[in-house]
């Protein structure tokens, strides 16, 4: 491990595709990448890509630091894997660009922190370390709430009509939270990964 | 060696350029030769081609000189529909076990053709790739060598089978033929067992097996060829009708981890040598390639940029993520343009799979493979041409040529 951090705020990094290839998750075969086009022409939502992951890996050897964590590319990844099944390369293209969103969020860019992908794994993740299980009103409500006041409440109130049906159906239930019986081995364990994980130099 | 071996005999297997090649040099340097060949006639792949890239020269003609040195030369023994099951001893001394399927016709054949007259029933045309059919007794192709017939085992035994029998006014179908085998004492073997198109069926994203107009390379080349299923033309498998937009997929299955590792060498030139069977039969089609890279190597640059003169040919550096199926049943080719960030989906009439070059089924008994199966030369065990790896058929020859001058120093020191 001895590539250097990537420096926030700066358009272009030199060691950014070093760093990429040492520290992304399945970062070290993308070396392999030969800029064929299998993965952009195989995506779903390649249209809607500002880049697409191969003009993506480009930018990430060219060093460009900043137009890479700031793409919509890395966000709308639907983790389909028509790519990776398809790489003639066998890069894991999908897990890569999910760490890469990771990163985006590590460093502060402000795309990565107004994503809608961001916000909802925000609020999921919370949910999921609390109780060791998702509660929809809580998840849903904290990801609505994380536009502001006004826009949460439009979206909660669009959305009531669902609800109630899920009520209905029980799929959602009224009244306290559940959770997981161990709560407290669930905290250790996602203590001993937080901790592995600042071993390998990231933050939690 | 410090031993003299004990055999001065030149073992061939594999009758294709490769393995003609090597059977002729070695011959002609005064080493005894036994060529054998597991199908019906010599040839090999190289029979089943229109023309030659880059020369659009016909492989008829340099198979009609080949043939003519083989039988001008009392050194070299060929057997036909013959396979190697087993070989033992060592370098100047191994024993190798050939077996034999019946032909049902002896050499008193004359290929008059009047046993396909007397055939009723149509078996699958290998010559074609099974594109058509031809009668239950047959000549392998118009040039076949040696020039004689073959009866399909399916009319064995049956009424049909006697009336062929009945009709050969030479006496020359024997239905009694039963598989054989015998031994030979050979100094030096030569592995010419070429290769065989990659399966496109296993490219499941290009669906060559549910859309009659993805064909691949070779079995374009047998529709150009005259003697081909359509006598030439190139045409639809779905309708028969003239294609007018053709899309030419290169690396189908070559260069991906997934399928075969390495460049097939050779799909470059012969999907260029395809683009120019179209525009010479349709001026109007409109032909497009699409490449990761091109590679055409030395010489074959010039056959490269006077395609790329061809404003009838448009180059797509893309490698094409699926193929699906449009309105009307045809072909659509998907992916991403990678210099112009483009998704696209545009149809066609035909596509062209540019299928790579994998290593024969049967790996040959006894020799040293490399992790594709290819064979790796060794003491007394010599590869040539494609059994090698991929190769176009000068650089086969090539192949052949230093195979046979190594095996012939082997049995001589």
């Amino acid at each position: 491990m001895n590539a250097i951090s990537p420096t926030p705020k700066r358009a272009y990094d030199l060691n950014f595709a070093r760093y990429v290839y040492e520290n992304i998750d399945g970062g070290e075969r993308l070396r392999m990448c030969m800029q064929c086009g299998a993965c952009s022409g195989s995506c779903p939502i390649g249209q809607q890509m500002d880049h697409g992951p191969r003009k993506l890996f480009m930018m990430i050897r060219a060093g460009m630091k900043e137009a890479v964590l700031t793409s919509n590319t890395i966000w709308n990844c639907v983790s389909c894997y028509n790519c990776v099944v398809r790489c003639p390369r066998k890069v894991p293209i999908t897990y890569i660009l999910h760490d890469l969103a990771y990163l985006a969020v590590q460093e502060g860019y402000e795309p990565a922190k107004k994503a809608d992908n961001a916000r909802f794994a925000k609020a999921f993740w919370w949910s999921a370390a609390k109780y060791g299980r998702t509660d929809e009103r809580l998840v849903t409500g904290i990801y609505y709430f994380s536009f502001g006041i006004g826009e949460g409440m439009k979206r909660g109130m669009a959305n009531q009509k669902i609800a109630m049906n899920m009520i209905k159906t029980k799929r959602m239930h009224l009244g306290m939270p559940h959770a997981i019986k161990a709560k407290d081995e669930l905290q250790k364990i996602l203590a001993k990964a937080t901790e592995i994980q600042a071993r390998h130099g990231k933050g939690a | 060696m410090s031993d003299k071996p004990k055999s001065q005999t030149v073992l061939v297997v594999g009758g294709g350029i490769g393995g003609i090649s090597a059977a002729l040099e070695a011959a002609e340097c005064g080493s005894e030769v036994v060529l054998i060949e597991k199908a019906p006639t010599l040839g090999g792949r190289v029979a089943a081609l229109n023309r030659y890239f880059p020369k659009m020269c016909h492989p008829t003609c340099g198979l009609e000189i080949n043939y003519q040195r083989i039988k001008k030369n009392p050194r070299i023994k060929v057997f036909t529909m013959a396979e190697v099951s087993g070989i033992s001893g060592a370098a100047g001394d191994y024993t190798v076990t050939v077996t034999t399927t019946p032909r049902f016709v002896t050499p008193a054949c004359t290929a008059c053709g009047d046993c396909a007259s007397a055939a009723t029933s149509e078996v699958a045309d290998p010559f074609n790739y099974n594109l058509s059919k031809v009668k239950a007794a047959y000549l392998p192709h118009t040039m076949a060598f040696p020039m004689r017939y073959i009866v399909d085992a399916s009319v064995v035994g049956t009424p049909e089978g006697q009336a062929i029998k009945a009709a050969c006014k030479l006496n020359a179908v024997n239905l009694d033929e039963k598989p054989d085998s015998f031994t030979l004492s050979v100094g030096a073997v030569i592995w010419a067992t070429g290769w065989r198109p990659y399966d496109p069926n296993k490219l499941t994203m290009y669906r060559y097996a549910d859309l009659a107009d993805v064909i691949t390379n070779v079995e374009m080349e047998r529709l150009a060829s005259h003697d081909g299923p359509t006598k030439g033309k190139v045409l639809r498998p779905s309708n028969n009708e003239a294609p007018k937009k053709v899309a030419l997929i290169q690396c189908a299955g070559s260069r991906d981890l997934n399928h075969l590792a390495y460049c097939s060498r050779i799909c470059c030139l012969a999907s260029m040598k395809h683009a120019a069977y179209v525009r010479e039969q349709y001026p109007e089609a409109e032909v497009d390639i699409y490449y990761i890279d091109i590679r055409a190597h030395d010489k074959l640059e010039a056959f490269y940029r006077k395609a790329k003169a061809d404003p009838g040919i448009r180059w797509i550096k893309s490698k094409p993520s699926r193929i699906e199926k449009g309105a009307a049943g045809e072909p659509v080719v998907c992916g991403e343009n990678t210099l112009s960030r483009e998704v696209y989906a545009n149809a066609y009439d035909l596509v062209v799979l540019a299928t790579g070059m994998q290593a024969s089924a049967q790996p040959p008994a006894g020799a040293e493979l490399d992790e594709y199966g290819f064979v790796v030369s060794e003491e007394g065990v010599f590869g040539a041409g494609v059994a090698t790896g991929p190769l176009d058929v000068s650089m086969s020859v090539q192949s052949a040529t230093a195979a046979a001058l190594r095996a012939v120093q082997a049995v001589r020191s």
